[in-house]
């Protein structure tokens, strides 16, 4: 192959591995910046990933939507919630479906199974996309314990995700209301 | 031409002039042009190693570096710091094709470094928008942008990269339950990269890594593929596919290649053994074949095919392979482990249709001690030690595992390895009986 054109495709493959990690940023600032902001519910535990570093790792409280009698949607694939809220300032999941909601803020994501529950009313499944929230390496660790003791009913950890064409981008983590970095500031010694 | 051809050939100089094949001018020539290449390529080897090593260390670097978290910068900040190493990482790059494209020691240093930033860039915008999902969503990526860099840059330190990094998103995934039928494509991104380094130094050392790559690569990926709807054939699969790579090993080397440039024979006859010893134990037999084909959960179609599609080709490639490739005479000792494929074509079908499982573990038990005892016999007749250790290798993994198979009775145990032994020890006199007659007969 001539110099030339692997120059030329250089320079393509470059450009799509910077339109990657830029689009990634521009989503997300969008989102931030400009998305309607949610509070969910969370029950978290805290890992370490070798390449992105600390975090605490973050299981939603709702985990499932109903979903109508007609959806089908397989595994794996994109099925669209509804957001709305509970009356206590916390978000919950609407109805599932599998097209782009006409009105109101949604987030779009992967399904998992449908089923029935007890009831027989149907749920379809869903894994959250936004299920870390990095931090620093020596505060992840506090930061983990704080929410932990949330977890045994002494504390309330939820987080603010903003919400812009189906994308969620968290903002902050919160421990009874009290952003994490101030309330591991306010509470240094009882940890 | 390889370092290890180079020397045979110079070795063979003075008798070629001797017998009057060349006179003492080519002969002289042939000397300082082949000395003149070799004695720079030793040092650009190392150059090329620092280089790659190098630009693996500051990669990694910028990756423990990012990984801390900077929160005290902002995120403009962070999204900018994200984007910078991966910028100038290209800009060397860019460089290397314009100026250096001969070099590769610049070649495979930067393009390592390339590919290390771009991991770091990814990671760096995950954390800051505490966004991207799981490792596997971040390798999946990763793997995805890496794909054409190996033929692009032309780099087998990226090869390798990129397959050791699909291959953990593979496992990754297969964990967590995803689908990985996507691997296969994938993967052969690495085909026109192997391809590039086969034509210009098939017997180079980076012909060598990348086969060892993919030969490792391939073992992995042939379990994980796997959707196991029909349950059982990953023996198929494997026993064919480690026959395809001793074959395939085989054809493509010469005598003097040591261990390091023959990845394919080694890996392919590391997995026989370990494969066959596995398979001499009852329980890799049970319940396997068409009788109990899973219908109650929920299977990948395509993905169920193609395990049939592996279980039927590989046998089929390596036999054909076999036939076509393999010298009746000079390789019968690689067509004696190659019979482990019309074996398992034999036995998985019977083993299916009863239900007996001391069928393939019998079998398998006797291939080994069989093919253990050829190999040594082989090795005797060619006077080769390392193909004698080979052999006893093979018989005395073999005792020690059945000694410990809680399978068989302490009785049945005792007198089958009594047996074993006298049967040694004849074959012990039978051989240095026939190495004495040898031996006079050229006295």
């Amino acid at each position: 192959m001539n110099s030339r054109l692997r120059l030329v495709l250089f320079v393509v493959v470059g450009l799509v591995q910077l339109a990657v990690a830029g689009g990634a940023i521009v989503e997300s600032e969008l989102a931030l910046r400009t998305g309607e902001a949610f509070r969910f519910r969370i029950q978290p535990v805290d890992p370490v990933d070798a390449f992105r570093g600390r975090y605490v790792a973050i299981r939603f409280a709702v985990d499932r939507a109903p979903a109508p009698d007609d959806l089908d949607v397989k595994p794996g694939k994109q099925v669209y919630l509804r957001l709305e809220n509970d009356g206590e300032g916390y978000a919950v999941l609407g109805q599932a479906s599998a097209e782009k909601p006409m009105s109101g803020p949604y987030l779009r994501l992967r399904a998992g199974g449908i089923y029935p529950d007890e009831d027989g009313t149907r749920f379809v499944w869903v894994s959250m996309p936004f299920r870390r929230y990095y931090m620093d390496e020596d505060r992840a660790p506090a930061a983990e314990r704080a929410v932990w003791g949330g977890r045994r009913g002494q504390r309330e950890a939820s987080v603010s995700v903003r919400v812009r064409n189906g994308v969620g981008v968290i903002e902050e983590l919160y421990i009874d209301d009290v952003p994490i970095h101030q309330w591991l500031t306010d509470n240094a010694n009882i940890r | 031409m390889g370092r290890l051809s180079i020397r045979w050939l110079l070795g063979e100089l003075p008798t070629l002039e001797a017998e009057g094949v060349i006179d003492a001018d080519a002969a002289e020539r042939l000397r300082t042009h082949y000395t003149e290449k070799t004695s720079g390529s030793g040092r650009r080897l190392v150059v090329a190693i620092f280089a790659v090593f190098g630009a693996l260390l500051i990669g990694g670097g910028v990756i423990l570096l990012l990984a801390h978290n900077w929160e005290a910068f902002g995120r403009g900040t962070r999204a900018a710091i994200a984007l910078l190493p991966l910028l100038a990482s290209q800009g060397l790059v860019g460089w290397v094709l314009i100026k250096k494209s001969d070099s590769t020691a610049w070649r495979e240093g930067s393009a390592t470094l390339m590919a290390l930033t771009l991991a770091a860039a990814i990671a760096l915008v995950d954390q800051t928008y505490h966004t991207g999902g799981d490792l596997e969503s971040f390798l999946w990526r990763w793997s995805l942008l890496l794909a054409p860099l190996p033929w692009l840059l032309n780099s087998t330190a990226v090869a390798m990269l990129f397959l050791a990094a699909l291959t953990w998103w593979a496992g990754a995934a297969k964990v967590e339950g995803s689908q990985i039928l996507m691997m296969w494509p994938l993967a052969a991104a690495v085909i026109p990269h192997l391809i590039q380094v086969m034509g210009s130094d098939r017997r180079g050392l980076r012909a060598a890594n990348l086969q060892w790559a993919i030969a490792l690569f391939l073992c992995v990926a042939a379990g994980l593929g796997l959707e196991n709807r029909v349950p059982g054939l990953w023996i198929v699969v494997y026993v064919g596919l480690f026959a395809l790579m001793i074959t395939l090993g085989v054809v493509n080397r010469r005598g003097e290649d040591g261990l390091w440039r023959r990845p394919l024979e080694v890996v392919g006859v590391a997995g026989s053994i370990i494969m066959w010893l596995i398979l001499s134990f009852d329980e890799p037999w049970r319940h396997i074949g068409w009788k109990h084909i899973h219908t109650t959960e929920r299977f990948h179609e395509v993905t169920s095919w193609l395990d049939v599609m592996l279980a039927v080709g590989l046998p089929l490639a390596a036999i054909a392979a076999m036939a076509f490739l393999l010298d009746r005479g000079r390789h019968r000792l690689y067509l004696l482990w190659g019979l482990s494929v019309p074996l398992v074509a034999v036995v998985w079908p019977l083993t299916a249709e009863t239900d007996s499982r001391w069928i393939g573990a019998v079998s398998f038990t006797v291939l080994l001690l069989v093919v253990g005892i050829a190999t040594i016999a082989e090795g005797v007749r060619q006077q080769n030690l390392g193909t004698v250790n080979l052999g006893m290798l093979v018989v005395a993994l073999l005792v020690v595992v059945r000694f410990f198979d809680s399978g068989f009775g302490f009785i049945f145990k005792g007198f089958a390895f009594i047996l074993v032994g006298f049967g040694f020890l004849v074959a012990n006199i039978v051989l240095s009986r026939s190495l004495r007659a040898g031996e006079e007969e050229v006295k």
